[in-house]
Protein backbone atom coordinates (compact mmCIF):
# COMPACT_ATOMS: atom_id res chain seq x y z
CA UNK A 1 0.00 0.00 0.00
CA UNK A 2 1.30 3.78 -0.97
CA UNK A 3 1.14 6.54 1.26
CA UNK A 4 -2.08 7.65 2.13
CA UNK A 5 -2.83 10.97 0.23
CA UNK A 6 -3.99 14.16 2.14
CA UNK A 7 -5.70 17.36 0.80
CA UNK A 8 -5.69 20.61 2.57
CA UNK A 9 -8.00 22.50 2.36
CA UNK A 10 -9.17 26.01 3.05
CA UNK A 11 -12.91 27.63 3.82
CA UNK A 12 -13.85 30.91 5.25
CA UNK A 13 -11.09 31.95 7.50
CA UNK A 14 -7.75 34.02 7.78
CA UNK A 15 -5.50 31.17 6.79
CA UNK A 16 -3.84 30.83 9.67
CA UNK A 17 -4.30 26.79 10.33
CA UNK A 18 -2.97 26.07 7.09
CA UNK A 19 -0.07 28.23 8.01
CA UNK A 20 0.20 26.35 11.67
CA UNK A 21 1.02 22.97 9.59
CA UNK A 22 4.09 25.08 7.40
CA UNK A 23 4.81 26.19 11.16
CA UNK A 24 5.60 22.59 11.83
CA UNK A 25 9.30 23.09 10.47
CA UNK A 26 11.22 20.47 12.29
CA UNK A 27 8.56 17.90 11.57
CA UNK A 28 6.88 19.54 8.38
CA UNK A 29 9.78 16.69 6.39
CA UNK A 30 8.75 13.82 8.00
CA UNK A 31 5.09 14.83 7.82
CA UNK A 32 5.35 15.09 4.01
CA UNK A 33 7.86 11.82 3.96
CA UNK A 34 4.51 9.98 6.02
CA UNK A 35 1.86 11.03 3.86
CA UNK A 36 1.68 12.53 -0.12
CA UNK A 37 -0.03 15.95 0.26
CA UNK A 38 -1.46 16.20 -3.44
CA UNK A 39 -3.30 19.32 -2.87
CA UNK A 40 -2.31 22.23 -0.41
CA UNK A 41 -4.28 25.78 -1.03
CA UNK A 42 -1.72 27.58 1.06
CA UNK A 43 1.56 25.94 0.08
CA UNK A 44 1.50 24.50 -3.13
CA UNK A 45 0.48 24.93 -6.70
CA UNK A 46 0.18 21.31 -7.57
CA UNK A 47 -3.69 19.54 -7.02
CA UNK A 48 -5.36 16.35 -7.54
CA UNK A 49 -8.81 15.14 -6.92
CA UNK A 50 -7.60 11.41 -5.52
CA UNK A 51 -7.11 11.84 -2.12
CA UNK A 52 -8.38 9.62 0.96
CA UNK A 53 -8.03 12.43 4.20
CA UNK A 54 -8.70 15.94 3.69
CA UNK A 55 -7.88 18.15 6.28
CA UNK A 56 -10.27 21.32 6.07
CA UNK A 57 -10.13 24.67 7.65
CA UNK A 58 -12.50 27.69 7.80
CA UNK A 59 -16.08 27.87 7.79
CA UNK A 60 -19.13 27.41 5.10
CA UNK A 61 -20.71 30.63 4.50
CA UNK A 62 -21.11 31.05 1.03
CA UNK A 63 -23.09 28.90 -1.55
CA UNK A 64 -19.79 28.52 -3.59
CA UNK A 65 -18.26 27.04 -0.45
CA UNK A 66 -21.31 24.31 0.15
CA UNK A 67 -20.23 22.99 -3.37
CA UNK A 68 -16.52 22.54 -2.83
CA UNK A 69 -17.35 20.90 0.57
CA UNK A 70 -20.48 18.39 -0.95
CA UNK A 71 -17.42 17.54 -3.67
CA UNK A 72 -14.78 17.14 -1.09
CA UNK A 73 -16.84 14.73 1.06
CA UNK A 74 -17.86 12.99 -2.09
CA UNK A 75 -13.94 11.97 -2.64
CA UNK A 76 -12.22 11.55 0.99
CA UNK A 77 -13.00 8.81 3.51
CA UNK A 78 -11.89 10.81 6.21
CA UNK A 79 -12.65 14.53 7.27
CA UNK A 80 -10.36 16.11 9.72
CA UNK A 81 -11.85 19.42 10.80
CA UNK A 82 -9.28 21.73 11.27
CA UNK A 83 -9.11 25.09 13.86
CA UNK A 84 -12.14 26.66 15.18
CA UNK A 85 -13.84 28.03 12.45
CA UNK A 86 -14.07 24.25 10.51
CA UNK A 87 -14.85 22.81 14.04
CA UNK A 88 -17.56 25.36 15.38
CA UNK A 89 -18.08 27.80 12.62
CA UNK A 90 -15.70 29.81 14.91
CA UNK A 91 -15.55 34.02 14.96
CA UNK A 92 -17.38 34.01 11.49
CA UNK A 93 -20.88 32.95 14.05
CA UNK A 94 -20.72 36.23 15.07
CA UNK A 95 -21.89 36.95 11.74
CA UNK A 96 -25.27 35.14 12.38
CA UNK A 97 -25.70 37.04 15.57
CA UNK A 98 -26.80 39.55 13.61
CA UNK A 99 -28.93 38.10 10.64
CA UNK A 100 -26.94 37.76 7.25
CA UNK A 101 -28.82 40.50 4.87
CA UNK A 102 -27.77 42.57 8.01
CA UNK A 103 -24.48 42.13 8.32
CA UNK A 104 -23.71 41.69 4.53
CA UNK A 105 -25.33 45.28 4.50
CA UNK A 106 -23.16 46.68 7.73
CA UNK A 107 -19.79 45.68 6.13
CA UNK A 108 -20.63 46.18 2.47
CA UNK A 109 -23.63 48.70 2.64
CA UNK A 110 -25.12 49.78 -1.05
CA UNK A 111 -23.08 47.38 -2.76
CA UNK A 112 -24.69 44.20 -0.13
CA UNK A 113 -25.69 42.50 -3.10
CA UNK A 114 -22.78 42.15 -4.65
CA UNK A 115 -21.83 39.41 -2.14
CA UNK A 116 -23.28 35.54 -1.97
CA UNK A 117 -23.59 34.55 2.13
CA UNK A 118 -25.30 32.14 3.76
CA UNK A 119 -25.92 31.22 7.41
CA UNK A 120 -22.10 30.71 9.02
CA UNK A 121 -21.98 26.72 9.73
CA UNK A 122 -19.09 24.90 10.23
CA UNK A 123 -17.71 21.41 8.33
CA UNK A 124 -19.71 18.73 10.31
CA UNK A 125 -23.23 20.58 9.70
CA UNK A 126 -22.51 19.22 5.98
CA UNK A 127 -20.00 16.49 6.07
CA UNK A 128 -19.88 13.71 8.71
CA UNK A 129 -16.43 14.67 10.88
CA UNK A 130 -14.20 12.11 11.74
CA UNK A 131 -11.53 14.15 13.90
CA UNK A 132 -12.21 17.61 15.12
CA UNK A 133 -8.54 19.53 15.86
CA UNK A 134 -9.54 22.39 17.64
CA UNK A 135 -8.62 25.86 18.27
CA UNK A 136 -7.64 29.21 17.07
CA UNK A 137 -5.24 28.31 16.08
CA UNK A 138 -5.25 25.02 16.31
CA UNK A 139 -2.22 23.11 17.95
CA UNK A 140 -0.27 21.94 15.28
CA UNK A 141 1.26 19.37 17.36
CA UNK A 142 -2.15 17.76 17.67
CA UNK A 143 -2.47 17.79 14.21
CA UNK A 144 0.06 16.05 13.11
CA UNK A 145 -1.23 13.66 16.38
CA UNK A 146 -4.41 13.06 14.14
CA UNK A 147 -2.14 12.37 11.45
CA UNK A 148 0.11 9.63 13.06
CA UNK A 149 -3.28 8.18 14.54
CA UNK A 150 -4.76 7.78 11.04
CA UNK A 151 -2.00 6.19 9.82
CA UNK A 152 -1.63 3.75 13.15
CA UNK A 153 -5.08 3.14 13.33
CA UNK A 154 -5.82 4.12 16.56
CA UNK A 155 -7.45 7.24 17.99
CA UNK A 156 -6.07 10.12 18.95
CA UNK A 157 -5.65 11.42 22.57
CA UNK A 158 -7.58 14.36 22.37
CA UNK A 159 -8.43 16.07 25.57
CA UNK A 160 -12.11 16.33 27.19
CA UNK A 161 -10.71 17.91 30.56
CA UNK A 162 -10.68 21.99 30.86
CA UNK A 163 -7.90 23.98 30.58
CA UNK A 164 -7.46 24.70 34.20
CA UNK A 165 -5.52 20.80 34.33
CA UNK A 166 -2.58 22.29 31.52
CA UNK A 167 -2.90 25.48 33.33
CA UNK A 168 -2.08 23.90 36.80
CA UNK A 169 0.87 21.37 35.15
CA UNK A 170 2.56 24.53 33.74
CA UNK A 171 2.44 26.05 37.30
CA UNK A 172 0.56 28.99 36.16
CA UNK A 173 -0.59 31.48 38.68
CA UNK A 174 -4.63 31.46 37.92
CA UNK A 175 -5.77 34.91 35.47
CA UNK A 176 -8.50 35.35 38.35
CA UNK A 177 -5.56 35.93 40.79
CA UNK A 178 -4.38 38.58 38.61
CA UNK A 179 -7.62 40.65 38.47
CA UNK A 180 -8.72 39.16 34.64
CA UNK A 181 -11.80 37.17 33.69
CA UNK A 182 -11.10 33.57 31.61
CA UNK A 183 -13.30 30.97 30.87
CA UNK A 184 -10.64 27.84 31.57
CA UNK A 185 -12.84 25.98 33.81
CA UNK A 186 -15.39 25.37 31.33
CA UNK A 187 -12.98 25.21 27.93
CA UNK A 188 -11.53 22.21 26.38
CA UNK A 189 -7.66 21.87 27.01
CA UNK A 190 -5.18 21.12 24.71
CA UNK A 191 -3.90 24.03 23.73
CA UNK A 192 -1.10 23.58 26.60
CA UNK A 193 -3.15 26.35 28.45
CA UNK A 194 -1.18 29.00 25.67
CA UNK A 195 -3.55 32.25 26.49
CA UNK A 196 -3.10 31.80 30.56
CA UNK A 197 0.64 30.79 30.03
CA UNK A 198 0.75 34.50 28.91
CA UNK A 199 -1.07 35.72 31.85
CA UNK A 200 -4.31 36.29 29.54
CA UNK A 201 -7.52 34.96 30.34
CA UNK A 202 -8.75 32.09 27.81
CA UNK A 203 -11.80 32.65 25.23
CA UNK A 204 -12.73 29.17 24.51
CA UNK A 205 -11.42 28.82 21.02
CA UNK A 206 -11.46 25.14 21.46
CA UNK A 207 -15.39 25.25 22.95
CA UNK A 208 -16.16 24.02 25.80
CA UNK A 209 -15.93 20.31 27.56
CA UNK A 210 -18.87 17.68 27.17
CA UNK A 211 -20.35 18.48 30.87
CA UNK A 212 -19.68 22.30 31.84
CA UNK A 213 -20.61 24.18 34.83
CA UNK A 214 -22.08 26.88 33.44
CA UNK A 215 -24.09 27.69 36.57
CA UNK A 216 -20.57 28.01 38.40
CA UNK A 217 -19.49 29.96 35.47
CA UNK A 218 -21.47 32.39 35.32
CA UNK A 219 -21.59 33.22 39.06
CA UNK A 220 -17.84 33.76 39.17
CA UNK A 221 -17.76 35.49 36.12
CA UNK A 222 -20.55 37.71 37.60
CA UNK A 223 -18.58 37.61 40.88
CA UNK A 224 -15.72 39.35 38.77
CA UNK A 225 -18.15 42.43 37.47
CA UNK A 226 -19.65 40.82 34.72
CA UNK A 227 -22.95 41.36 32.84
CA UNK A 228 -24.68 38.95 31.88
CA UNK A 229 -24.40 40.96 28.35
CA UNK A 230 -20.29 40.55 28.80
CA UNK A 231 -20.74 37.17 29.80
CA UNK A 232 -22.90 36.01 26.58
CA UNK A 233 -20.19 37.81 24.38
CA UNK A 234 -17.37 35.76 26.26
CA UNK A 235 -19.14 32.97 25.41
CA UNK A 236 -20.23 34.04 21.83
CA UNK A 237 -16.83 34.40 20.42
CA UNK A 238 -15.42 31.53 19.54
CA UNK A 239 -19.19 29.32 19.91
CA UNK A 240 -21.79 31.09 18.91
CA UNK A 241 -23.00 28.85 16.21
CA UNK A 242 -22.62 26.22 18.68
CA UNK A 243 -23.15 28.33 22.26
CA UNK A 244 -26.71 27.48 22.40
CA UNK A 245 -26.05 24.68 25.06
CA UNK A 246 -24.62 27.45 27.46
CA UNK A 247 -27.24 30.06 26.97
CA UNK B 1 19.57 15.24 64.90
CA UNK B 2 22.44 18.16 65.16
CA UNK B 3 21.54 21.43 66.21
CA UNK B 4 24.09 24.32 65.16
CA UNK B 5 23.92 27.69 65.11
CA UNK B 6 24.44 30.47 62.35
CA UNK B 7 24.57 34.09 62.64
CA UNK B 8 22.38 36.32 60.22
CA UNK B 9 25.38 37.85 58.41
CA UNK B 10 27.21 34.15 58.04
CA UNK B 11 23.86 33.17 56.33
CA UNK B 12 24.31 35.19 53.52
CA UNK B 13 28.21 34.27 52.88
CA UNK B 14 26.78 30.37 53.33
CA UNK B 15 24.08 31.30 50.61
CA UNK B 16 26.89 32.40 48.22
CA UNK B 17 28.88 29.32 49.24
CA UNK B 18 26.21 27.40 48.32
CA UNK B 19 24.90 28.92 44.98
CA UNK B 20 28.60 29.12 43.87
CA UNK B 21 28.81 25.53 44.18
CA UNK B 22 25.78 23.95 43.47
CA UNK B 23 22.61 24.57 41.01
CA UNK B 24 19.98 26.16 43.89
CA UNK B 25 16.46 25.94 43.39
CA UNK B 26 14.71 28.62 45.48
CA UNK B 27 11.89 30.81 45.90
CA UNK B 28 11.26 33.87 43.63
CA UNK B 29 8.67 36.60 43.30
CA UNK B 30 6.56 36.06 40.10
CA UNK B 31 2.86 37.66 39.59
CA UNK B 32 0.05 38.34 42.04
CA UNK B 33 0.73 37.03 45.13
CA UNK B 34 2.61 34.21 44.14
CA UNK B 35 6.53 33.11 44.32
CA UNK B 36 7.64 30.36 42.12
CA UNK B 37 10.64 28.57 42.75
CA UNK B 38 13.21 28.54 40.01
CA UNK B 39 17.17 28.34 39.72
CA UNK B 40 19.30 31.37 41.63
CA UNK B 41 22.20 32.82 40.69
CA UNK B 42 22.10 35.31 43.83
CA UNK B 43 21.19 35.51 47.13
CA UNK B 44 19.54 38.55 46.78
CA UNK B 45 17.08 37.22 44.15
CA UNK B 46 15.82 35.37 47.14
CA UNK B 47 12.19 35.58 48.45
CA UNK B 48 12.21 35.29 51.73
CA UNK B 49 9.05 36.17 52.92
CA UNK B 50 7.25 34.16 50.22
CA UNK B 51 3.60 33.18 51.38
CA UNK B 52 2.22 31.26 47.99
CA UNK B 53 3.25 28.88 44.93
CA UNK B 54 0.91 27.33 43.12
CA UNK B 55 3.09 24.39 43.26
CA UNK B 56 5.03 22.12 45.69
CA UNK B 57 8.35 22.71 44.90
CA UNK B 58 9.25 19.12 45.91
CA UNK B 59 6.83 17.87 44.15
CA UNK B 60 8.08 20.05 40.81
CA UNK B 61 11.34 18.72 40.49
CA UNK B 62 10.80 15.00 41.61
CA UNK B 63 7.56 14.34 39.99
CA UNK B 64 7.39 16.70 37.19
CA UNK B 65 4.17 17.57 35.55
CA UNK B 66 5.23 15.36 32.19
CA UNK B 67 8.46 13.22 32.12
CA UNK B 68 9.46 10.34 29.79
CA UNK B 69 9.92 7.00 30.77
CA UNK B 70 10.66 4.94 28.13
CA UNK B 71 12.05 5.16 24.52
CA UNK B 72 11.48 2.67 22.07
CA UNK B 73 12.00 1.59 18.65
CA UNK B 74 9.90 -0.82 16.73
CA UNK B 75 11.22 -3.03 14.24
CA UNK B 76 10.97 -6.40 13.73
CA UNK B 77 11.65 -6.78 17.38
CA UNK B 78 10.61 -3.88 19.81
CA UNK B 79 13.81 -2.49 21.58
CA UNK B 80 12.80 -0.38 24.88
CA UNK B 81 15.45 1.46 26.89
CA UNK B 82 14.09 3.33 30.21
CA UNK B 83 14.82 6.79 30.49
CA UNK B 84 15.74 7.86 33.96
CA UNK B 85 16.97 11.80 34.03
CA UNK B 86 17.88 13.64 37.48
CA UNK B 87 20.64 16.64 38.64
CA UNK B 88 22.61 17.39 41.15
CA UNK B 89 20.19 20.26 42.74
CA UNK B 90 19.58 21.57 46.22
CA UNK B 91 16.03 22.99 46.84
CA UNK B 92 16.50 25.92 49.45
CA UNK B 93 13.71 27.41 51.18
CA UNK B 94 11.01 24.68 51.20
CA UNK B 95 8.78 25.08 54.40
CA UNK B 96 7.39 22.03 56.65
CA UNK B 97 4.36 21.03 54.94
CA UNK B 98 5.60 20.60 51.72
CA UNK B 99 8.68 18.74 53.23
CA UNK B 100 5.71 16.43 55.14
CA UNK B 101 4.21 16.67 51.64
CA UNK B 102 7.35 15.21 50.15
CA UNK B 103 7.81 12.60 52.75
CA UNK B 104 4.59 11.35 51.54
CA UNK B 105 5.87 11.05 48.50
CA UNK B 106 8.84 9.66 48.96
CA UNK B 107 6.95 6.65 51.00
CA UNK B 108 4.48 6.55 47.78
CA UNK B 109 7.30 5.99 45.52
CA UNK B 110 9.22 3.62 46.87
CA UNK B 111 6.60 1.82 48.88
CA UNK B 112 4.77 -1.95 46.46
CA UNK B 113 6.79 -0.58 43.65
CA UNK B 114 10.69 1.43 43.00
CA UNK B 115 9.99 4.40 40.90
CA UNK B 116 13.18 4.60 39.69
CA UNK B 117 12.46 8.02 37.97
CA UNK B 118 11.34 9.47 41.07
CA UNK B 119 14.47 7.82 43.21
CA UNK B 120 16.76 9.12 41.15
CA UNK B 121 16.02 12.76 41.50
CA UNK B 122 15.41 12.14 45.32
CA UNK B 123 18.62 11.00 46.32
CA UNK B 124 19.77 14.06 44.05
CA UNK B 125 18.29 16.32 46.05
CA UNK B 126 19.53 18.19 49.09
CA UNK B 127 16.98 19.68 50.81
CA UNK B 128 17.27 22.58 53.03
CA UNK B 129 13.99 24.27 54.76
CA UNK B 130 12.79 26.95 56.75
CA UNK B 131 9.46 28.48 57.87
CA UNK B 132 7.09 30.33 55.44
CA UNK B 133 4.17 32.53 56.84
CA UNK B 134 0.66 30.19 56.10
CA UNK B 135 -2.06 31.33 54.35
CA UNK B 136 -5.30 31.77 56.00
CA UNK B 137 -6.54 28.45 54.44
CA UNK B 138 -3.81 26.68 55.85
CA UNK B 139 -4.30 23.95 58.46
CA UNK B 140 -1.15 22.12 58.18
CA UNK B 141 -1.47 22.47 62.33
CA UNK B 142 -4.10 19.99 61.94
CA UNK B 143 -2.58 17.38 59.91
CA UNK B 144 0.46 17.62 62.14
CA UNK B 145 3.04 19.20 59.12
CA UNK B 146 3.65 22.38 60.20
CA UNK B 147 6.83 21.12 61.74
CA UNK B 148 9.27 18.82 59.64
CA UNK B 149 10.93 15.83 61.60
CA UNK B 150 12.82 14.49 58.51
CA UNK B 151 13.05 14.87 55.42
CA UNK B 152 15.12 17.65 54.96
CA UNK B 153 18.89 17.55 55.07
CA UNK B 154 19.35 21.32 56.90
CA UNK B 155 16.11 23.40 58.63
CA UNK B 156 16.60 27.00 59.62
CA UNK B 157 14.79 28.56 61.78
CA UNK B 158 15.02 32.24 62.09
CA UNK B 159 15.05 33.32 65.46
CA UNK B 160 15.54 36.69 64.91
CA UNK B 161 19.30 37.98 65.29
CA UNK B 162 20.13 34.08 64.30
CA UNK B 163 19.05 30.67 62.95
CA UNK B 164 18.54 27.55 64.76
CA UNK B 165 20.00 25.33 62.60
CA UNK B 166 18.90 21.57 62.42
CA UNK B 167 20.93 18.87 60.26
CA UNK B 168 18.56 15.28 60.32
CA UNK B 169 21.13 13.56 57.50
CA UNK B 170 24.74 12.91 56.94
CA UNK B 171 24.33 15.33 53.60
CA UNK B 172 22.96 17.79 56.08
CA UNK B 173 26.17 17.32 58.38
CA UNK B 174 28.59 17.65 55.69
CA UNK B 175 27.14 21.04 54.52
CA UNK B 176 28.07 22.20 58.39
CA UNK B 177 31.06 21.02 58.06
CA UNK B 178 32.46 22.45 54.73
CA UNK B 179 31.16 25.86 55.81
CA UNK B 180 33.24 26.18 59.42
CA UNK B 181 31.19 29.43 60.91
CA UNK B 182 28.42 27.12 62.30
CA UNK B 183 28.00 27.42 66.28
CA UNK B 184 27.74 25.32 69.00
CA UNK B 185 23.89 25.47 70.54
CA UNK B 186 23.33 26.55 74.45
CA UNK B 187 20.39 25.66 76.57
CA UNK B 188 19.47 29.42 75.99
CA UNK B 189 19.09 28.77 72.03
CA UNK B 190 16.81 25.57 72.44
CA UNK B 191 14.52 27.79 74.51
CA UNK B 192 14.33 30.42 72.13
CA UNK B 193 14.10 27.86 69.83
CA UNK B 194 10.96 26.24 71.53
CA UNK B 195 9.34 30.12 72.15
CA UNK B 196 9.75 30.58 68.13
CA UNK B 197 7.91 27.22 67.23
CA UNK B 198 5.21 28.33 70.17
CA UNK B 199 4.90 31.56 67.93
CA UNK B 200 4.95 30.18 64.72
CA UNK B 201 2.02 27.26 65.84
CA UNK B 202 -0.04 30.40 67.31
CA UNK B 203 0.54 31.68 63.24
CA UNK B 204 -1.75 28.41 61.78
CA UNK B 205 -5.48 30.15 62.81
CA UNK B 206 -7.90 27.78 61.02
CA UNK B 207 -10.05 25.56 63.61
CA UNK B 208 -11.06 22.52 61.63
CA UNK B 209 -12.94 19.63 63.19
CA UNK B 210 -10.90 16.65 62.33
CA UNK B 211 -11.48 14.57 65.75
CA UNK B 212 -13.28 11.66 65.15
CA UNK B 213 -13.24 12.48 61.44
CA UNK B 214 -12.06 9.10 60.45
CA UNK B 215 -14.51 6.69 62.65
CA UNK B 216 -17.33 8.66 61.64
CA UNK B 217 -16.76 8.95 57.32
CA UNK B 218 -18.09 5.42 56.96
CA UNK B 219 -21.43 6.72 58.45
CA UNK B 220 -21.69 9.74 55.93
CA UNK B 221 -20.33 7.60 52.81
CA UNK B 222 -23.77 7.18 51.35
CA UNK B 223 -25.32 10.34 52.27
CA UNK B 224 -25.83 11.15 48.42
CA UNK B 225 -27.19 14.53 49.14
CA UNK B 226 -24.66 15.82 51.41
CA UNK B 227 -22.02 15.09 48.49
CA UNK B 228 -24.02 16.53 45.87
CA UNK B 229 -24.31 19.42 47.77
CA UNK B 230 -20.39 19.99 48.51
CA UNK B 231 -19.83 19.06 44.58
CA UNK B 232 -22.54 21.05 43.33
CA UNK B 233 -20.52 24.27 42.21
CA UNK B 234 -16.82 21.80 41.28
CA UNK B 235 -16.19 22.41 37.58
CA UNK B 236 -14.26 18.96 37.35
CA UNK B 237 -11.05 20.95 36.14
CA UNK B 238 -8.70 19.13 38.52
CA UNK B 239 -6.93 22.17 40.00
CA UNK B 240 -7.35 21.08 43.41
CA UNK B 241 -5.30 17.77 42.50
CA UNK B 242 -3.22 18.97 40.28
CA UNK B 243 -1.93 22.19 42.74
CA UNK B 244 -1.69 19.00 45.41
CA UNK B 245 2.05 18.99 47.12
CA UNK B 246 0.62 14.65 47.40
CA UNK B 247 -1.42 13.87 44.55
CA UNK B 248 0.87 11.55 42.94
CA UNK B 249 -1.88 9.84 40.04
CA UNK B 250 -0.04 9.89 36.97
CA UNK B 251 -1.57 8.87 33.36
CA UNK B 252 1.06 7.27 30.93
CA UNK B 253 0.73 7.59 27.07
CA UNK B 254 2.76 6.52 24.07
CA UNK B 255 3.95 9.66 21.78
CA UNK B 256 5.13 7.96 18.97
CA UNK B 257 6.87 9.65 16.00
CA UNK B 258 6.08 10.49 12.41
CA UNK B 259 8.50 7.71 11.02
CA UNK B 260 5.83 5.21 13.15
CA UNK B 261 9.13 3.58 14.29
CA UNK B 262 10.59 5.39 16.90
CA UNK B 263 8.74 7.23 19.98
CA UNK B 264 8.63 7.83 23.78
CA UNK B 265 6.32 6.49 26.46
CA UNK B 266 5.83 9.30 28.73
CA UNK B 267 3.67 10.31 32.14
CA UNK B 268 2.13 13.67 33.07
CA UNK B 269 -0.08 14.52 35.90
CA UNK B 270 -3.74 13.03 35.80
CA UNK B 271 -6.50 14.03 38.11
CA UNK B 272 -9.61 11.85 39.73
CA UNK B 273 -11.38 15.03 39.57
CA UNK B 274 -12.12 15.02 35.98
CA UNK B 275 -14.57 12.66 34.52
CA UNK B 276 -12.27 10.60 32.49
CA UNK B 277 -9.99 9.29 35.11
CA UNK B 278 -12.70 6.59 35.87
CA UNK B 279 -12.83 6.09 32.77
CA UNK B 280 -12.55 2.48 30.64
CA UNK B 281 -12.91 0.34 27.77
CA UNK B 282 -16.22 0.03 26.39
CA UNK B 283 -16.95 3.45 27.40
CA UNK B 284 -17.75 2.60 31.01
CA UNK B 285 -17.00 5.27 33.60
CA UNK B 286 -16.81 4.13 37.30
CA UNK B 287 -16.85 7.87 38.67
CA UNK B 288 -19.84 9.59 36.03
CA UNK B 289 -20.85 11.99 38.99
CA UNK B 290 -18.55 14.91 40.28
CA UNK B 291 -19.76 14.10 43.93
CA UNK B 292 -18.31 10.75 43.54
CA UNK B 293 -15.36 12.29 42.66
CA UNK B 294 -15.32 14.48 45.12
CA UNK B 295 -15.93 11.87 47.84
CA UNK B 296 -12.95 9.62 46.46
CA UNK B 297 -10.57 13.01 46.71
CA UNK B 298 -11.68 13.85 50.64
CA UNK B 299 -11.41 9.94 51.39
CA UNK B 300 -8.03 9.69 49.16
CA UNK B 301 -6.68 12.71 51.59
CA UNK B 302 -8.00 12.17 54.71
CA UNK B 303 -9.20 8.39 54.87
CA UNK B 304 -7.05 6.21 52.61
CA UNK B 305 -3.20 6.31 53.51
CA UNK B 306 -3.61 7.23 57.26
CA UNK B 307 -5.25 3.49 57.54
CA UNK B 308 -2.61 2.28 55.04
CA UNK B 309 0.59 4.62 56.11
CA UNK B 310 -0.38 6.23 59.19
CA UNK B 311 -0.30 9.48 58.01
CA UNK B 312 -2.62 11.08 56.51
CA UNK B 313 -1.62 12.31 52.57
CA UNK B 314 -3.15 15.71 53.10
CA UNK B 315 -0.78 18.07 54.46
CA UNK B 316 -3.07 20.69 55.05
CA UNK B 317 -1.40 23.21 52.68
CA UNK B 318 -4.81 24.85 51.52
CA UNK B 319 -3.93 25.14 48.00
CA UNK B 320 -6.52 23.29 46.76
CA UNK B 321 -8.81 26.07 48.62
CA UNK B 322 -6.89 28.66 46.95
CA UNK B 323 -7.14 26.89 43.54
CA UNK B 324 -10.36 26.10 43.40
CA UNK B 325 -12.60 28.92 41.66
CA UNK B 326 -15.92 27.02 43.00
CA UNK B 327 -14.71 27.75 46.15
CA UNK B 328 -14.65 24.18 47.19
CA UNK B 329 -13.33 24.12 50.47
CA UNK B 330 -11.65 21.09 52.12
CA UNK B 331 -11.53 22.63 55.33
CA UNK B 332 -14.74 23.82 55.74
CA UNK B 333 -16.40 20.88 54.18
CA UNK B 334 -14.72 18.44 57.00
CA UNK B 335 -16.21 20.91 59.80
CA UNK B 336 -19.55 20.55 57.49
CA UNK B 337 -19.38 16.71 57.26
CA UNK B 338 -18.89 16.32 60.87
CA UNK B 339 -21.63 18.81 61.97
CA UNK B 340 -23.66 16.35 59.87
CA UNK B 341 -22.67 13.93 61.84
CA UNK B 342 -23.43 14.97 64.97
CA UNK B 343 -26.83 15.44 64.17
Amino acid sequence: MGKPKVGIFGFTGCGGCQLEILNLEDQLLDLVSAVDIVHFTEAITEHSDDYEIALIEGSITTEHDVERIEKIGSIANVIVAVGACAVSGGLNCLKNLYGTQKAAELVYGDKKDWIDTIEVKPVDAYLKVDHYSRGCPPNRFEIVDIVRSLLLGRQPEIPNYPVCVECKRNGNTCVYELGMTCLGPISRAGCDSRCPNSASGCEACRGVIENPNVNAQKDLLAEHGLTVKDIMSQFNLYNACKGKNIE
Amino acid sequence: MLYKILGKNEYEDFLSDLISKNEVIGPKKKDGAYSDFVAIKDPKEIDTDYQKTTLSPAKKILFPSTEDLVAFKISDTIEAEGIVEYEQKVLLGINAWDINGMNFLDRFFTTDFIDENYLAKRKALTVIGTDSVPTENNFAHHMNSEYAIEGFDLYFSDLGDRFFVRAATEKGNRLIEDFPRFLDTSEDDFKEFNRYMEDYRAKFKLNINMKNFIDNFESIYDKEQLWQKLAEKCYSCGSCNLTCPTCFCFNVKDDINLDLKTGQKLREWDSCMIPEYGLVAGDHNFRPDKENRLKQRYKCKLITFKQKYGKNSCVGCGRCIEACLAKINIAEDINTIMKEVSI
